[in-house]
């Protein structure tokens, strides 16, 4: 069924042999220029380049160098992987690996997947990227398998199934790689899923170890559920998470609780919503913190736990940053989950009145608390899609500001009864979108992590869910469901440059040296979650269609 | 055969083309029952209450009338890029999503 599509007169040409991608150079991403080496730039999930020559001056001569076609109508989230001179870059059928000077395609496998695995994808039929290690890549895929190629020719190497996608499992994550594992996720918390994390070995695909992120009854926090209800009870974990080295932990997010109906799970249904930390070759669950306990609205936790230390109350501390889509804006110690600080990040929040100030426990709105006794329709802000959805932030430690794609919408929400069935989606909830009076269903925001507040916004009309890049350079890069790609001078949003790709961006876009001359490149191709769900007049507009481009100063 | 379009059905038995003009009719329970199962199920594709977002797929306000075998096999099989639901729907249920589509038009 999978079958390599390889031209042998190409590879003849490819410039590159199989090169090995150590670990070494993994822990040095965040620093390294020339080359784009994991998701989010580093193991901080940063998305912060020191690249200075395309910078607040020079950007306006930033032109496109080479554009390539994905050859695919489906939402593109895919984030490149630059090294060595090869782009890498992934849709939910194919992996591929490009020249970066000249744009052409130096391989190209396909992968094939039963039809029927599209309609447990939830939020759109996508995939986020690859993850390179030791001359090899890998990247999950909708049926819930995790593939290994050559990076050198695109021949596969191993293929495991993580789970059966049947019982609503997919997967469209970018794995990480910590201290030589593969470490992955499952998407499917609208699915009736057990969520779950795994450990595997690079070398052969086998699984080293499974952490589940619903207690068991017989588990510790079992009793945070009434009867069996873990068993189906969400928490899938479909975001790559951050890794410190020093302390020897990964960071991993869990999301919503199945089904949304939380009254049928009373309690606080551990580890839905919460960030954990685990040590990567066992998968031992070292801390955790639950954003949003016996969450209803579907505010996934998964959101990129950026890593930085910030100063607070005069004492630096190792911090974890994360914009949930709750709303709030978190700060946690990283070296053991205590909640440091909370913030309001969006202007309208209706379904919480706070968050404890010791402890970060939201009190819950008497519009929530209604809702939850009743199922009668209620209007709740923000959506189910959050105040934050996927789309990374970026962190620049030059201005200590977080830029977010965030969100302005609200929802009518009411309890509705379903039936769950193996693999069907399953919410026993409906809600409709309520969109704001002004048409900005989008706010790109500078944000300061210890206040929540922004210093300065961009309404950008259609809610953006494509990510964030930062640079030493004083620019913000990000891409908009228009196709617009602009960048914004980091210190006051003030739009700098602008260029028009082919269709609307889902995607993050990266940064990386080649050969002396700083390189940007975001891929571009509307569809995924906002296509499906938001009746936005801007979305309908768009036309679809997967590429690629790459930009480069003027000579 | 939960169809309510009685005199429709016995004019096409008896070799009579369905009028131009003669509405499909069906019982509101089945619409209700479609309803709920679209709401699960077909939704997240073809956007709430059929009402297509743009990134979507077909529009199913526009699905025409009398053509209740396509639309069984193409929801049983699948159709390009829809995919198949006859593991998981059975056939009195996607009659009951028939309903729905058709009975709910505008
Ligand atoms: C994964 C997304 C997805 C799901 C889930 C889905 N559809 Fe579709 N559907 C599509 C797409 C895409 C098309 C357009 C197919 C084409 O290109 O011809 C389509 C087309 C159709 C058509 C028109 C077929 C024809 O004969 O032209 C019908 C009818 C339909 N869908 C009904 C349903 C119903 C009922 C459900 C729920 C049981 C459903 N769909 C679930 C994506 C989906």
């Amino acid at each position: 069924m999978k079958r390599a599509i390889l031209c042998a007169a190409l590879l003849a040409l490819a410039p590159f042999a199989a090169q090995a991608q150590s670990a070494a150079e993994l822990l040095k991403a965040s620093k390294t220029t020339d080359a784009v080496l994991t998701y989010g730039l580093g193991y901080d999930l940063n998305r912060f380049s020191p690249l200075t020559q395309i910078n607040t001056k020079t950007v306006k001569k930033l032109v496109p160098k080479w554009s390539y076609s994905l050859a695919d109508d489906q939402g593109q989230e895919s984030q490149p992987i630059v090294y060595k001179g090869v782009m890498y870059v992934t849709t939910h059928k194919a992996t591929m690996a490009l020249d970066v000077n000249t744009g052409r395609q130096l391989w190209k496998t396909a992968y094939d997947y039963p039809q029927e695995v599209q309609r447990i994808a939830c939020c759109g039929v996508t995939n986020r990227g690859v993850a390179i290690y030791e001359g090899k890549l890998f990247r999950t895929t909708l049926d819930a398998h995790v593939v290994a190629y050559d990076a050198a020719t695109g021949k596969e190497l191993w293929n495991e199934e993580a789970i059966p996608y049947h019982d609503g499992y997919t997967m469209t994550v970018t794995p990480l790689i910590a201290d030589g594992v593969l470490i992955l996720g499952v998407s499917g918390g609208e699915y009736g899923i057990r969520g779950f994390i795994e450990g595997r070995d690079p070398a052969t695909g086998k699984s080293l170890w499974r952490r589940y992120t619903t207690a068991a009854p017989d588990e510790k926090g079992g009793d945070t559920w009434p009867g069996d209800t873990a068993k189906r009870g969400g928490a899938p974990a479909w975001l790559t998470g951050s890794y410190d080295p020093e302390l020897g932990l990964v960071y991993w997010g869990t999301g919503n609780g199945g089904p949304w109906n939380a009254a049928l799970r009373k309690g606080a249904n551990l580890y839905i919503c919460s960030m954990l930390a685990l040590k990567p070759k066992t998968g031992e669950l070292v801390w955790h913190y639950q954003f949003t306990p016996n969450d209803p609205f579907d505010y996934d936790g998964v959101n990129d736990p950026v890593l930085t230390t910030l100063k607070v109350d005069g004492k630096d501390r190792k911090v974890l940053l994360q914009a949930n889509r709750n709303g709030y804006f978190y700060v946690l110690d990283r070296t053991n989950g205590e909640f440091i600080k909370g913030s309001q990040f969006v202007d309208k929040l209706t379904w919480a009145d706070g968050l404890d100030p010791k402890t970060g426990v939201p009190i819950r709105s008497a519009l929530t608390n209604k809702v939850l006794e009743t199922g009668e329709e209620t209007e709740i802000w923000p959506s189910m899609l959050g105040g934050k959805n996927w789309a990374p932030m970026a962190y620049s430690p030059k201005t200590g500001l977080a830029y977010v794609n965030s969100l302005n919408m609200g929802m009518k929400y009411k309890i509705a009864e379903a039936d769950w069935r193996r693999g069907v989606m399953w919410l026993e909830a409906d809600f409709a979108f309520v969109l704001p009076e002004d048409g900005n269903a989008g706010i790109l925001r500078a944000i300061d992590p210890l206040t929540g507040k922004s210093k300065w916004t961009v309404p950008v009309g259609a809610p953006d869910n494509g990510g964030v890049l930062a640079t030493a350079g004083d620019l913000v890069f990000t891409g908009h469901q228009t196709g617009e790609f602009s960048a914004y001078d980091a210190s006051n949003g003030e739009k700098l440059w602008s260029y028009q790709t082919a269709s609307g961006i889902e995607a993050p876009p990266v940064t990386w040296n080649q050969g002396g001359k700083q390189m940007v490149a975001v891929v571009s191709g509307f569809g995924a979650v906002m296509s499906m769900y938001v009746p936005h007049p801007v979305l309908g507009t768009v036309p679809k269609g997967g590429s690629v481009t790459v930009f480069q100063l003027a000579d | 055969m939960r169809l309510l379009a009685v005199a429709a059905l016995a004019l096409t038995l008896a070799g009579a083309a369905l009028p131009a003009n003669a509405k499909e009719t069906f019982d509101p329970a089945q619409i209700a029952h479609g309803k709920k199962l679209f709401a699960e199920i077909c939704r997240h594709c073809h956007g709430a209450n059929m009402v297509n977002m743009g990134g979507g797929s077909f529009d199913l306000r526009t699905f025409p009338e009398g053509q209740r075998d396509r639309f069984m096999n193409s929801v049983t099989k699948g159709k390009n890029n829809m995919p198949p639901h006859g593991d998981v729907l059975s056939q009195d249920e996607i009659g009951d999503l028939y309903a729905y589509v058709m009975g709910s038009k505008p």
